[in-house]
């Protein structure tokens, strides 16, 4: 497989797909305390939360995340990031989901995916010296797959929000076609987060704004859950 | 860091070292220069806490100020920094105004930092840089309220931008380990609808109170969550940060219609801790 010309495009399939087992069919990463407060009923109220979840939470810290994987200088860097990562990460919800996906994504890679960063990264998990993150997981995979950073930080914006446009079919619930038809329109935001994530430096990691942050946090106590998160 | 400070121009800086002399805290180090100082040091309990009052003589941050402030509270000392107004920022055409600010917690040193409100003018951008490094023994609660401020045409959230990065660090015996790091960032310029879905959702302010502490556990938990569910504003309550050498963080993060809404949660907040981990009465701050 390693030398192949189609090694990126193959991985990059794979582990992006809404199919790979990391458990994100069971978070909604915030939606789900609108959908309690009866905001999130239709496309437009739907299509309207995820653009912004991409402009905040996906463009602040997963791009970033990955865009700063393939900075690293060393494995030194991405262990730092990992820190960053997980301390930035106020609702604990979010937190937990954000390692549990990561560890996933971690023990895939060790068996299929091996490399000196994705073994040194598990080892750290292992001694607990690491959390994991899914975002940083990615990003030392798509490095080390060459796959280019532009793809790697897009694939995975569009696969999170593939996953959640689905789990809003379910949830809310939305027909077949109108999730397609949001994930469709979701590709000029994304393409956005991608440009916006490329002007941003490591201190910006994890700057949100205030009223996503709370719903992620209400979603704690929330009675009746239908996610993890 | 120092030699940054050394090169770079500052509007205003306040250097306060607390320590503890025979069961009172006391400044034995203190400095000021340019747009920045402070009152006369208060005893407003019966405590061992000195409280200190920053003032801004120059009435506002404008465009491009940088201000420094750097805290030092030594082992056992107790210290409550708070302002004596609000901070405002008006119109920042230079660059937005800034204030870093660096604190230093010994063991069973206690920093509360309760400042007024925050006010944002029309076309004013404000960044704010704290970091915090603590003992594992120390305690820290740091509060802060946002208010728009409002523009000729009666429109609020004409400000620009406004970003807050708080990092919290562990001191161990190699240097220190990162707890938690809240970051706040709102562009009403930018945005199409600031008070739009994830951002204020119809609400004017918002405010966030951190507090770390070892002592936080989850019966403490349940009853900040009570009074967070009590408050009139619209409140989160989370576990924050990766529990380092046994300190643990808690952030509640608020939108409301008035910076009283959220300065009573936080006070309510604020009064159980105190009470519960030292033995305060009631925070009364007698600015008004």
């Amino acid at each position: 497989m390693v030398g192949s010309p189609l090694a990126p495009l193959l991985g990059m399939m794979q582990l992006t797909d809404s199919a790979l087992p990391t458990g994100a069919f069971s978070h909604s990463l915030g939606f789900e305390t609108y959908m309690h407060r009866e905001e999130l009923e239709d496309e437009a109220s739907f299509s309207a939360w995820i653009r912004m979840f991409i402009e905040q939470q996906l463009t602040f810290t997963d791009a970033l995340a990955i865009r700063l994987v393939y900075a690293a200088a060393s494995f030194e860097d991405v262990a730092a990031l990992d820190e960053l990562v997980t301390a930035q990460a106020l609702p604990q919800q979010i937190r937990e989901g954000g390692i549990t996906m990561g560890k996933r994504l971690l023990s895939l890679a060790t068996a299929s995916y091996p490399s000196a960063w994705v073994e040194a990264y598990a080892a750290g998990v292992a001694e607990g010296r690491l959390s994991s993150h899914q975002a940083v997981v990615w990003g030392v995979i798509a490095r080390n797959l060459e796959v280019p950073v532009e793809e790697a930080v897009a694939s995975h914006l569009y696969a999170t929000v593939i996953s959640l446009t689905q789990n809003a079919v379910r949830a809310i619930p939305l027909g077949q076609n109108t999730g397609q038809r949001v994930i469709r329109a979701a590709q000029d935001w994304v393409g956005r987060a991608v440009e916006e994530s490329a002007t941003l430096t490591e201190e910006d990691l994890g700057a949100i704004a205030p009223g996503l942050e709370i719903a992620q946090m209400q979603h704690e106590r929330q009675r009746a859950r239908l996610f993890m998160s | 860091m120092a030699t940054e400070h050394e090169t770079q121009k500052w509007a205003g800086v306040l250097k306060l070292g607390v320590t503890d002399r025979g069961g009172r805290s006391v400044a034995t180090s203190q400095y000021h220069e340019g747009a920045l100082r402070v009152l006369r040091p208060h005893y407003l309990d019966g405590s061992s806490q000195v409280t200190y009052t920053a003032v801004n003589p120059g009435g506002a941050y404008f465009g491009a100020d940088r201000y420094l402030l750097d805290i030092a509270v030594d082992d056992g000392a107790s210290l409550l920094l708070t302002t004596q107004s609000a901070t405002k920022v008006y119109k920042t055409p230079q660059g937005p105004a800034s204030q870093q600010m660096r604190v230093e917690l010994g063991p069973g040193a206690v920093f509360d930092y309760l400042p007024d409100q925050l006010i944002v003018y029309r076309e004013g951008a404000y960044r704010q840089a704290t970091t915090v490094t603590m003992d594992p023994t120390a305690s820290l609660t740091m509060s802060e309220i946002i208010t728009p401020g409002w523009a000729p045409d009666g429109a609020p959230f004409k400000y620009r931008q406004l970003r807050m990065r708080t990092e919290i660090r562990v001191a161990t015996e190699q240097g220190s380990k990162l707890l938690a790091v809240d970051q706040l960032r709102l562009n009403p310029d930018e945005l199409g609808d600031v008070q739009g879905v994830g951002l204020l959702e119809g609400f004017s302010h918002t405010g966030q109170l951190l507090l770390a502490d070892a002592r936080i556990d989850d019966a403490l938990y349940a009853r900040l969550a009570e009074l967070v569910d009590e408050s009139a504003t619209r409140s989160g309550i989370t576990r924050a940060g990766l529990e380092t050498l046994g300190v643990r963080c808690v952030v509640v993060r608020s939108l409301a219609h008035s910076t009283e809404e959220i300065a009573a949660l936080h006070h309510s907040i604020v009064n159980l801790t105190r009470r519960l981990w030292r033995g305060q009465p009631d925070l009364d701050l007698r600015k008004h």
